[in-house]
């Protein structure tokens, strides 16, 4: 068996000087493949891609990327790596046209013809950010703002890519749109990791799932399994007594 | 009619230095959410510069601009270093960052002070007392000398910022901090580099101004209230805001100066700021307010 | 797995509610009430020194301290509670040496007696500006309180009803001189053991609990249902007021009023700095910080001189309290739990 892309081994992390949100995090990522990670609200699911990505400080445990530590790097030289990161607020730039936000997304590109034809390459594959290349990034829809960051994130060629509830505020329509996007991805050989608080979809779209609760990863598998899981099911997937109060 | 040719003429060449002096405090509110409130006496800094470069080897203020320039920019790493670099990392600026600012500006005051004395001073080049006379219009030549120099420095930063891939990222930056981090933008780079140019600017200002204005390090407190009044009409942290906004100001200071008296024309900037954050706190350009 | 195996939907329900109560942390009740009485009733007989010898100077001293505790606790109703840093604060005690200062020298009434009407003047030109100033918040307010001392600079220095930048002078009282600072003394003592009593009191009523909501969460504390422009204004206005009260008496007690003793900015930074030092939002803070700060002037003016120097190491005191020391005296000692009861006014 080869070496997972990414490892996740019993990390604890938290913002500032407050307490651990993660206290016992573990995930494998294998190549090439969709995973998703399910959980109720609080349970540390965008805390976990954060901590991965250098935005926040890992207080215990390792996360080792193709064989390199990225414990204590920041979040530009992790990025530097080939890993991408859509966090839940979409991480935009306002005021920059489409085409500008499509470039940022090739910021360390250093050739730049080379940065301009993937950026034409992108708007051609999808005609929605073509057709509005010179708008403001900050006057498109929600699910035209979702498609432009995650259209982006191909502008660097990640090896992953990590996206916090892609479906977040999106019309059932636009949802399955953004996951054909996932599906894409992966048919190009990119590896995603993505959180949806919509576990049922994330999962029928992902291979693998994991369920993260109360900081610790407490289920990781197949995503046929855990859909099936008839605990994980009662608990966790809508219906239970658990899901219905949040805390 | 040749009296408000003249007032305008006045009013417009200080707007491009009062525009000077607000840019730098405007780019480094932009990129790091500092409201440096040591601007000002920063800039009076950069204008000792030029004094005593004038004083002792009679040099030319606008020839030792870039001197200026660089000190302050170097003081401004510095600065950057022992005080703010610590908040940066944060990320999450509050009311104490202008605190500490505000508190640099004092330990900066006194340490002048000290130096240099409270006394007035002022740079001297031949221009300084030159006018050109076109009709029955005066024109004092050192105030265009100014204003001309500073527009062309604005306009160097503008192209900069604009196209250069340096520029960018600052732009990312300023628009969205986490989002340039993900893009493997070096934010913490991004933020020394842009306030070593903010105090840069802040050190050119310094030169000119040698030779428009009298200064001495307590006058400060007085440039804080104008060039804020600048920057929260511009919508804080765009520089494009800062310039029109200067440029509007300075010319309704300079009528108010003109026709109700001197000691009136720096109250208009700071009944400006009062009128705009009552009735539009994001300022001429600010889409949303962000600090309101 | 096998931890998961064993939980039941119940079990997952409790410890999801015990880890929200792990992170909620808890308050401590352990305060000594007896401590400031008694401080005060040691400054109240403190005088009766002068029947053994000359203690004019630390006369001076607590007296001077006493209107920094007055205007620091006031100020902290408004940075400290509510979360509001102005910089501008001496504009009220201008405008309260004024109102006091001129009806002093015009009809003779002992700005004493005018006291808590200049407070009221003061609280008055507060609610109007906080009406207008408080649209904005962080920066921006900071930047507004700072304009609003230019323009106040500016109108008092060029209206000669009031003596324009020359000011005016106030005549004295004809007490003998060992007992001439007295009726000050016990003014602001009188005003100092108010503003804390109130401070106190705001603290703990539902209007301070509103203005400590607004402090942590302003968007949160509106969607509670708090008011929160009319709770900002209130607060504005009550800080306003006490320091408004302590300038009606300084200018008395300097025996002038003049724009440079009341609107340099060295005395709103005083304010603040006292708060920040001692502790903003305590109810102590205020106290210790305004003794420190008393005690550290004389210090410095007596060995240094130079305003210069002074401004120079206000700013320091300043700064090095922000990097190092951002919860003040009481703040820090209280966070570390180590807070000794004395200290403990809140």
């Amino acid at each position: 068996m080869t070496a997972p892309l990414l490892e996740i081994s019993g990390i604890e992390a938290g913002y500032g000087n407050g307490p651990s949100i993660l206290e016992d995090a573990g995930l494998t990522v294998e190549n090439e493949k969709i995973h998703c990670i399910i959980g109720p609200n609080g349970a540390g699911k965008s805390t976990l891609l954060k901590s991965i990505c250098g935005m926040l400080k890992i207080r215990k445990g390792e996360v080792v990327f193709k064989g390199k530590r990225l414990n204590g790097m920041r979040p530009d030289q992790i990025i530097a790596l080939g890993i991408a990161f859509v966090p839940q607020e979409r991480a935009l730039f306002p005021k920059m046209t489409v085409r500008e936000n499509l470039r940022m997304g090739g910021y360390r590109m250093r050739d730049k013809n080379e940065l301009e034809r993937r950026v034409g390459e992108v708007m051609e594959r999808f005609p929605i950010l073509g057709e509005r290349e010179k708008q403001h990034a900050g006057n498109l829809s929600g699910g035209q703002q979702q498609t432009l960051a995650m259209a982006r994130t191909l502008i660097s060629k990640p090896e992953i890519v990590m996206l916090d509830e892609p479906s977040l505020g999106l019309a059932p329509k636009i949802v399955s749109e953004m996951f054909s996007i996932v599906k894409m991805m992966a048919e190009g050989g990119i590896t995603v990791l993505l959180v949806e608080q919509n576990a049922r979809i994330g999962l029928q779209y992902a291979d693998r799932g994991a369920v993260l609760d109360l900081g610790r990863t407490i289920f990781e598998g197949p995503a046929a399994e855990i859909l099936e899981d008839p605990r994980i099911k009662r608990l966790y997937l809508g219906g239970g007594k658990a899901e219905r109060k949040p805390l | 009619m040749t009296d408000i040719l003249q007032v305008l003429i006045l009013g417009i060449a200080l707007g491009g230095v009062y525009a000077l002096m607000g840019s730098g405090l405007s780019l480094v509110f932009g990129v790091m959410r500092i409201v440096n409130l040591a601007h000002p006496i920063l800039i009076i800094g950069g204008a000792y510069v030029a004094y005593w470069a004038f004083r002792l080897w009679g040099a030319d203020p606008l020839a030792t601009l870039p001197l200026a320039a660089l000190i302050l920019s170097a003081t401004g790493i510095l600065l950057y270093k022992l005080v703010f670099e610590k908040d940066a990392k944060s990320a999450k600026y509050s009311e104490m960052t202008v605190l500490l600012t505000f508190s640099v500006a004092m330990i900066a005051e006194g340490a002048l002070g000290s130096a240099f004395t409270n006394t007035q001073r002022v740079t001297s080049p031949d221009y300084a007392t030159d006018a050109i006379f076109i009709g029955d219009l005066f024109i004092p030549t050192g105030q265009v000398y100014a204003g001309a120099v500073s527009l062309a420095i604005i306009a160097a930063l503008a192209l900069f910022l604009k196209f250069s891939r340096f520029g960018y990222a600052i732009r990312a930056t300023t628009q969205n901090r986490e989002a340039a981090e993900l893009m493997g933008v070096n934010v913490n780079f991004v933020g020394v580099v842009s306030f070593a140019i903010g105090v840069g600017l802040a050190g050119a200002a310094g030169s000119l101004i040698s030779f428009v204005f009298s200064f001495f390090p307590g006058k400060h407190w007085e440039w804080i209230a104008v060039l804020m009044s600048l920057v929260v009409l511009g919508g804080m942290g765009s520089v494009l805001g800062t310039v029109v906004a200067a440029f509007a100001l300075s010319v309704i200071a300079a009528f108010v100066g003109a026709w109700i008296g001197s000691t009136w024309s720096t109250m208009t900037f700071f009944l400006a700021l009062f009128v705009i954050l009552l009735v539009r706190p994001q300022g001429l350009f600010g889409e949303r307010p962000e600090l309101a | 797995m096998i931890e998961f195996a064993n939980q039941t939907e119940d079990s997952v329900v409790e410890a999801r509610k015990a880890r929200v109560l792990k992170m909620a942390k808890g308050p401590s009740q352990n305060r000594a009430a007896w401590f400031p009485l008694a401080v005060l009733a040691i400054l109240l007989v403190f005088p009766a020194l002068q029947f053994v010898g000359n203690f004019n100077y630390f006369i001076h001293l607590l007296l001077f301290a006493a209107s920094y505790v007055a205007m620091a606790s006031g100020w902290n109703i408004l940075g400290g509670f509510t979360g509001y840093i102005s910089l501008g604060h001496n504009v009220f005690f201008a405008v309260g040496g004024y109102f006091a200062g001129m009806i002093f020298a015009r009809y003779g009434i002992s700005t004493i007696i005018l006291a808590p009407v200049a407070g009221l003047i003061a609280a008055i030109l507060g609610f109007a500006l906080g009406w207008i100033t408080l649209r904005v918040r962080g920066p921006s307010f900071i930047i507004s309180s700072l304009a609003l001392v230019m323009i106040a600079r500016i109108l008092f220095d060029n209206w000669e009803f009031v003596g324009g930048a020359a000011g005016l002078a106030l005549p004295a009282n004809s007490l003998p001189v060992e007992w001439s600072k007295l009726p000050y003394y016990y003014a602001f003592i009188a005003m100092a053991a108010f503003a804390v009593w109130a401070s106190y009191r705001i603290k703990h009523s539902k209007f301070g609990l509103g203005l400590r909501a607004i402090s942590k969460d302003e968007i949160k504390a509106e969607s509670a249902g708090i008011d929160t422009r009319l709770y900002k204004i209130g607060a504005f206005a009550v800080s306003a007021f006490f320091v408004g009260m302590a300038g009606a008496v300084w200018g008395e007690y300097l025996t002038y009023i003049r724009p440079n003793i009341f609107l340099i900015i060295l005395v709103s930074v005083n304010m603040v700095l006292i708060c920040l030092l001692g502790g903003k939002g305590t109810v102590a803070g205020p106290v210790l910080g305004a003794l420190l700060i008393v005690a550290f002037n004389e210090i410095f003016v007596a060995t240094l001189g130079a305003s210069e120097i002074n401004i120079l190491a206000t700013g320091l005191i300043m700064a090095l309290t922000l990097l190092f020391f951002p919860l003040g005296i009481v703040g820090t000692l209280a966070k570390a739990g180590k807070l000794p009861r004395i200290l403990n006014w809140d």
